[in-house]
Parts: C-alpha cells; structure tokens; sequence
C-alpha cells in the first residue's frame, strides 16, 4: 500500500486537510502534497524553502574562480611562449577566462544542487495523480498504518464530494 | 488555483499534439535551405577557401558578420527572462520560453562560424584546452580564445535556464497524453511531481541562474567586440567597443523577439496568450535600445572625426561618402529612422508597427556588423594595400542557410516544447501575495516534524 | 646567445627592380597564384614593392618601397594568434608555425602593415617548376598563413655552419634571399645587438625612421632623404 489521497479544486480545502492529518498526528515527512503550480499564499505552501542554494552557488563560483586560475597559469607556463612583448603570464587577459569559470562554476553548482536536492530524476514510487495536471492539489499520506486509515480518510474529506483515493 | 487551467492546457498543448500539413512543408522548405548551405560549406572545404571572396587584406567579412549577428541575437533571452524576471515584471511570462529559445539556438548557430570561417576547420578542436601529447595549449591571451569561454559559459548557461522550467512542463505533457509522447515526455520530466520542496528548489535555482547569466551575456558580447578591439586596426581600436556592442546586441536581440512571437502569435494563434500590451512593451524597449544605440554611434563616430587621425578619417569617409556610403545609410535609416518612426507614438506602436521596426532593425544591425568589418580591413595604414570585398555565392548560401536553420531550429523547438510556459503562465494568472493566515505558523508545524 | 635580427633599407638605393620578391619567391616556395588570382587580390608576395606616384606629368615621381615583416618586439599579431601559431624567439623574430595554424587569419587583420599572407588554394607548380623547390623549407598547404621569416632556414645553416667550425657568426655570414639578390645593396640585414654590424649603424643612421609610428617595435629601418617623405 503506497498512500491515501485525495484532490482539490481549491487551495483553502488543500490547507484544511493537511490541517487535518496533522491533528491526526501524522508526521510532516509523511504528508505528500502535489501541485501543477507553486503555491505560495497558503502555509502548505511555504514548506522547504531553499535559501542556502545561494551558498552552494557561491562554493561552486569559488571553485570556478579556482579552476580558472589553474587553468590560465598552468597552459601560459606549459609552454611559455611570449607573444606580442607581453608577458608569459598575462594577468589581464587571465581575468576574462577567471570570470568566465567562475560564472559556469556557479551556474552548475546550482543546477546539480537542484537534481540533488530535489530526487531529480526520480525513479521511485511517488504519490501523484495525472489530475494534478488540471489544476487539482492533491495532498496525502505516505504508506499510512493499516487500522489509521479509516481516521486519515474522514481526516481527507472536507467536503462532502471529497473522493478518497488508496494506491 | 486557476480554474482556467484546463483550457490553458489545452490551447497550449494544441501545437504539440495537432499538426498540419503546412508544417511538413515549413519544415522540407527550411529543411532544404539548410541541406545547401551544407553543400556550400562542404564544397568551400573541398575546393579551398579561395572560393569565397575574402581576399588580401580583407581576411574577415560574411562569416565573421553572421558570427557577432547571432551571438547578438541570442541577447534577447537574458533580457527578458533574466533581467525581467529580476525585477519582477509580470507581463514577461508569456514570453520568457520564446526569448529563451532564442537565446539557445542563436548562440548554437553563432557558434558554428568560427568553425566555418577557419582556414583548416577540421583542426578547431585546438581552440579547447585539452591536455594534448605535445602539452601545448590554446593561447589564453588571444580574443579567440576568450571567445570559446565566454560562448561555452553563456551556452550551457542558456540552455540549463531554457530546460529548467521546462520540466514542470513535460510532466504537464506527460500527465496529459499517451503512447510514445507520455513515455518520451515522462523520461523529459525526471519524475517530477510537483511538491512545494520541488517548486522551491526549482524557483531558487532560476533565481540564482537570472542573476548569474546578466553579468555573463554582457561579457559575451563584450569579448566578441574585443575580436576587434584588440587589433590595432583604424576604426576598430576603440575603447567603446564593448558597451556600444552589448547595446546593440540586446537591441538586435528584442527585434528578433517581436518577430518570433508575432509569428508565433498569428501560426499558433496565441491570440489570448500574447496580448497586444506585450508588443506595446517589447516595442518601448526596442526604441530605448534603438536610442541607446544612435548614443553609442553618435560616440564612436564624434571621436573619430574630432581626431582627425588620417588612417581613422580613411575609414570614415569610406564608409560614409565612398563605396560603402548606400549601405551606411541604409543602417542608419533601419536603425534609426524605422524605429522612431513607429515606435514612438502608442498609435503606430501595433504589433503590425513593430514587427516592421523589427525587421528593419534585424536588416540594419547586420548591415552595422558588416560595416564595422569590412571597411577598416579595407583600409588600413598602408594606402598600396587598401582593397575591395564582394561576396561569393558560397558566402550567401551559408549565410542563407543558418538563418533558415534559426527558424527549422524555433519550429521544431514549438512544435515539441510548449511554447508558452505554461506553470509560469498560470502563475501569473492571479494575485501571488500570501495572505496573512498563510504565513502564520500552523500550532501542529513543528511538534510533528 | 641572444640576437635581433633586423633589416635596414635604403630607399635612396631602391630601383624598384623586384629582383628581391622574385628571389624571396624561389627561395620559399611561394606559389605564383596566377592572373587570375593575382587580380581577386591573393597574389603572395612576402617581401612587395610599393609603388606610389607624386605629381602631375611631366612633373611625376615614383617612390618604391619594398615592404616586409618587421617581426616586431610587440608584434600586434602574435597575442591574438589562438594556436600560438605566431609567437616570438629569442632571436627576436616573430616565428609561424605552419603545423600549428588553424587559419583563422586573425594576425593578418591585426597586422598593420598587411604583411601575411593566406593560402586560398593548394598550391600547385606547373612542370618544371616542381623542380625548382628548395628543400629547406616546407611547402604551406591550404588553409595556412605565411609571411616573411627573414630566411630562418638560411640563418640556421649559418648557425649550423659557424658551429662545426668552431666560430661564431661574423656580420654578412647571413643574408636572406632578398638582401642577397639585391643589385643596389638596398637590403641589408645583420644583427641589431652587435653594434659593429652594418645594420645597426644604418638603423642608427639620422635618415632613418620606422615604417609606421604605432609603438610595435619593428625591427626594419627605412632610409631616406629627410626632404623625400
């Protein structure tokens, strides 16, 4: 048994079941909400928010600013060939291809955090409906408890035209 | 939530899952153009350089063109999406997708030139720093060389800032229909579900690439123009290269915006997505670009002639008075006079007016690339070694050809992609604020964690 | 031992003859591209005589000038090179590698004075002139810049030469293809450190002055009347 769920039209009901399930003493980690777009006006909503992939953006521009170095002095001094009486380690033109690392450094740093931290891609079984697709939100309970489920599906209903899945 | 949402879907998805025959043969025409412009480029190869019409002492003409075009073209996405997203101007979601995939396929086919113009192409792999046999690397302090950075950062950057959001939208696709597209489109979707953590990951990481990409697009254009700069060449030696140069890039860029969504608009009838407030806004940015630009000529040109420095003057009186004067004017009045025109009053300022304005600015900013490059090559110091250019039909051909690669590229990418981004859209659609229940700590939040 | 090698010409000497590019040409394999060619402006000629006309008739005068790479100290060619295909020795010349150069033709733009040279098609020699090549220096194919190298196969044999012998170079052991043909003695070429050579003392010389003022350091002098500029 992967879970029990059910959709809505409207966030308010959304809020309300998560509501819900919590005074039914499920565990955050276990509440599955799914939605097609950001929903940023409801508490449900504000879970997990990821101020610290700034950091993680500004490590991966370090270690750009770092392999850009590398990379500009370790080829001027592989074979140091003077070229145009400037010197064979040119720190002005260094500094272009230094940004430039530095930005991609950054910029993937960010995107591996996002595949990381958000189980991308994910193979395994997650709680979802094609519905959601149509505006539903849908909210749940991961791998709920046998003999709970009876509480958790009147804990789902809102509404009396609430439709309680099982998967 | 959007009560709408259905029908978005549906309008949105239409071009994905409906196709008509004008689009098979959209697709053979450009499909056609491409294939010959191959065929020249192949047939350049083969018989020798000598068959286009550069010559001594003009070694950079078309090619080089067409290379600093798109890569000014593909300034377009940055704007929109990064800059405008930034500073949260609603009006951009509709367009953030278009503008994007601009920005990617411009960048792919500005970066095939300097392959194409190379002497031995089949060597470009010199230019990547990789450890050889020999130990020998590419030169870091050649322009060339900064050039393969910048455009290697800027692409990858562009494209994982045009993929990104578009994962919530193949999973839309995915949810939506069936057979080999669900399959394709849910392996596109990495399994995406759409929980807060997801969209806040998600909408984090666009963040951070909006404000990493700026700083890179304007030092991409910046390093294209230092291709010139850096050569002591009269008219190219400028100090004003660099912003004159990333002004008009984003100038060309947004012209190239107003045609792909026009076109869109009208083949995809994107009517009630793509209002005719967005070209009002598009077409006031396009005349400020277009203001900025006349700014930055006025610059360049006021300091040539006020110098008076014989090699200089040269150049500029070719290019104004002598052979190159009918296409100097032509700019001028492309860039200028078109625009002003109309863009300045809301009256003319239709999506008709724009895409004129448009089309004139794309004509007359490929015209100022090539009068940037050729006639200070044809006029250098040594008045015995002064020549002329014309082009060879190898050079039109190509020339042709990439541009009819562009659109091939742009009609594919819609009719696989929702054009249209459609989470942001719905985003969009209503009031975001959250409200003050919203942010209030449920009691249960933190002794059930 | 570092050297600078250089080049001082006389303009006051020069005939215009063109005996230099013809010998720079056999010399160095330089294709002859043809009328044809020649006229689409891919004529070759490492080593050229500008010709410029003054005056109206009958009152018209001709001034030649033989123009070839000065292998500048701060040669505006060689930074930009993305393959190092131009860098600079230790002899103070301004070297092309023809393995090394992709063609991309950057130097020649960034060349003031438009000394380098494009190879637009292979180049083919009609019989017998597929004879005549010499076999120090290496045939360029298509797609590859060449220009001047003050003949560095000549200045190598010499090298080669002083050493099995024991010596060193003496001023005049090395003349390049063009100093060497030139009936009016209008090139001369040596050692600019030394300063016995004749070459610095003509490049010291109060006729003489740069081909161009741009700060490149060039390493040819041009002599001439201070009244004939």
């Amino acid at each position: 048994m992967k879970g029990l769920y059910a959709l809505y039209s409207d966030p308010s009901e959304a809020q309300r079941a998560v509501n819900h399930l919590r005074s039914n003493g499920v565990a955050q980690r276990d509440i599955a909400i799914a939605s097609s777009e950001p929903i940023e006006e409801f508490e449900f909503g504000q879970r997990d928010k990821a101020t610290w992939l700034y950091y993680i953006a500004s490590g991966g521009g370090v270690l750009g600013l770092c392999a850009g170095t590398w990379l500009a002095l370790m080829t001027q001094t592989a074979w140091p060939l003077p070229t145009g009486g400037m010197p064979v380690v040119a720190w002005w033109p260094n500094l272009i291809i230094m940004f430039e690392l530095t930005m991609l450094g950054g910029i993937l740093a960010t995107v591996f955090a996002l595949f990381i931290t958000a189980r991308l891609p994910s193979r395994g079984a997650a709680l979802y409906d094609p519905e959601v697709a149509d505006g539903k939100i849908l909210v749940g309970v991961k791998n709920p408890k046998g003999d709970a489920i009876p509480a958790l599906t009147q804990a789902l209903r809102v509404d009396v035209h609430t439709q309680v899945k099982l998967l | 939530m959007t009560a709408a949402a259905p029908r978005i879907n549906q309008d949105l998805l239409r071009p994905l899952l409906e196709t008509s025959w004008r689009f098979y043969a959209l697709v053979l025409c450009l499909g056609a153009l491409v294939a010959v412009g191959v065929g020249a480029w192949f047939y350049q190869v083969y018989y020798g350089f000598g068959v286009t019409g550069i010559r001594w002492p003009i070694y950079w003409a078309f090619y080089i063109t067409n290379f600093v075009f798109w890569i000014g073209i593909s300034h377009a996405g940055t704007l929109i999406s990064a800059i405008l997203r930034l500073v949260n101007a609603g009006w951009r979601r509709p367009v953030t997708r278009c503008a994007e995939a601009i920005t990617v396929f411009a960048l792919m086919i500005g970066a095939l030139f300097p392959m194409i113009h190379l002497g031995r192409p089949w060597l470009f792999f010199w230019l990547i720093p990789y450890p050889s046999e020999r130990q020998i690397w590419p030169n870091p302090r050649s322009p060339l060389v900064w050039d393969f950075f910048a455009i290697a950062t800027y692409l990858t950057g562009s494209l994982l800032f045009l993929l990104l959001p578009m994962i919530p939208d193949f999973a839309l696709v995915r949810d939506k229909t069936t057979g080999w597209r669900k399959k394709t489109y849910g392996m596109l979707a990495l399994g995406w579900q759409g929980t807060p953590k997801q969209w806040h990951r998600l909408e984090s990481a666009m963040q951070i690439m909006a404000i990493a990409i700026i700083p890179v697009a304007v030092s991409v254009h910046t390093i294209v123009s230092f291709d010139f700069s850096m050569a002591p060449v009269p008219g190219w030696h400028s100090t004003i290269f660099g912003p004159y140069f990333v002004a008009g890039a984003i100038f060309s860029g947004i012209a190239a915006l107003i045609i792909a969504m026009a076109a869109l608009r009208r083949f995809l009838h994107l009517e009630e997505y793509l209002h005719p407030v967005h070209f009002q806004n598009l077409g006031k940015l396009l005349l400020l670009m277009s203001l900025l630009w006349a700014y930055f000529v006025f610059n360049d040109r006021l300091m040539i002639w006020y110098g008076n420095e014989p090699a200089e003057m040269a150049v500029f009186w070719v290019t104004q008075r002598g052979s190159f004067a009918p296409l100097h004017w032509a700019m001028i009045v492309c860039n200028f006079v078109i625009p002003l025109l109309f863009l300045t009053h809301k009256r003319v300022r239709t999506i008709t007016g724009c895409v004129i304005a448009s089309v004139a600015v794309c004509i007359g900013m490929w015209l100022e690339r090539f009068l940037i490059v050729v006639p200070a090559l044809g006029h250098k110091y040594l008045p015995y070694s002064w020549g002329s250019y014309s082009p060879q039909p190898v050079e039109i051909l190509v020339t042709i050809s990439t541009v009819a690669a562009m659109i091939l590229l742009y009609v594919l990418f819609a009719k696989f992609v929702p054009i249209i981004s459609i989470w942001e859209l719905k985003v969009g659609e209503q009031s975001r604020l959250p409200t003050p229940e919203a942010m209030r700590e449920h009691p249960l939040w933190q002794a059930n964690p | 031992m570092a050297r600078k090698w250089g080049i001082a010409v006389d303009l006051d000497r020069c005939t215009g003859c063109g005996a230099c590019v013809t010998a720079c040409h056999a010399e160095n394999n330089i294709p002859t591209v043809g009328a044809a060619e020649a006229a689409r402006g891919r004529a070759m000629h490492w080593i050229r005589i500008e010709r410029y006309w003054e005056g109206e008739f009958p009152d018209v005068r001709v001034k030649f000038r033989p123009v070839m790479c000065a292998h500048c100290d701060a040669a505006p060619c060689e930074p930009v090179c993305p393959t190092y295909a131009s860098h600079h020795t230790a002899d103070g010349l301004n070297a092309q590698v023809y393995n090394r150069c992709i063609g991309t033709r950057y130097c020649a733009n960034a060349c003031p004075t438009n000394v380098r040279f494009f190879n637009f098609f292979n180049p083919a020699w009609d019989k017998p002139f597929h004879l005549q090549f010499n076999p120090d220096v290496s045939v360029r194919s298509v797609g590859i810049m060449e220009k001047c190298t003050f003949c560095v196969q000549r200045i190598k044999a010499a090298d080669s030469a002083a050493k099995a012998d024991g010596r060193e170079l003496k001023d005049g052991d090395v003349q390049p293809a063009c100093a060497q043909s030139c009936p009016a003695k209008a090139l001369v070429f040596g050692d600019l450190q030394d300063p016995e050579s004749e070459v610095s003392r003509l490049s010291k010389s109060p006729r003489g002055r740069p081909l161009l003022d741009l700060g490149l350091l060039p390493k040819v002098t041009y002599l001439s009347r201070q009244t004939d500029v």
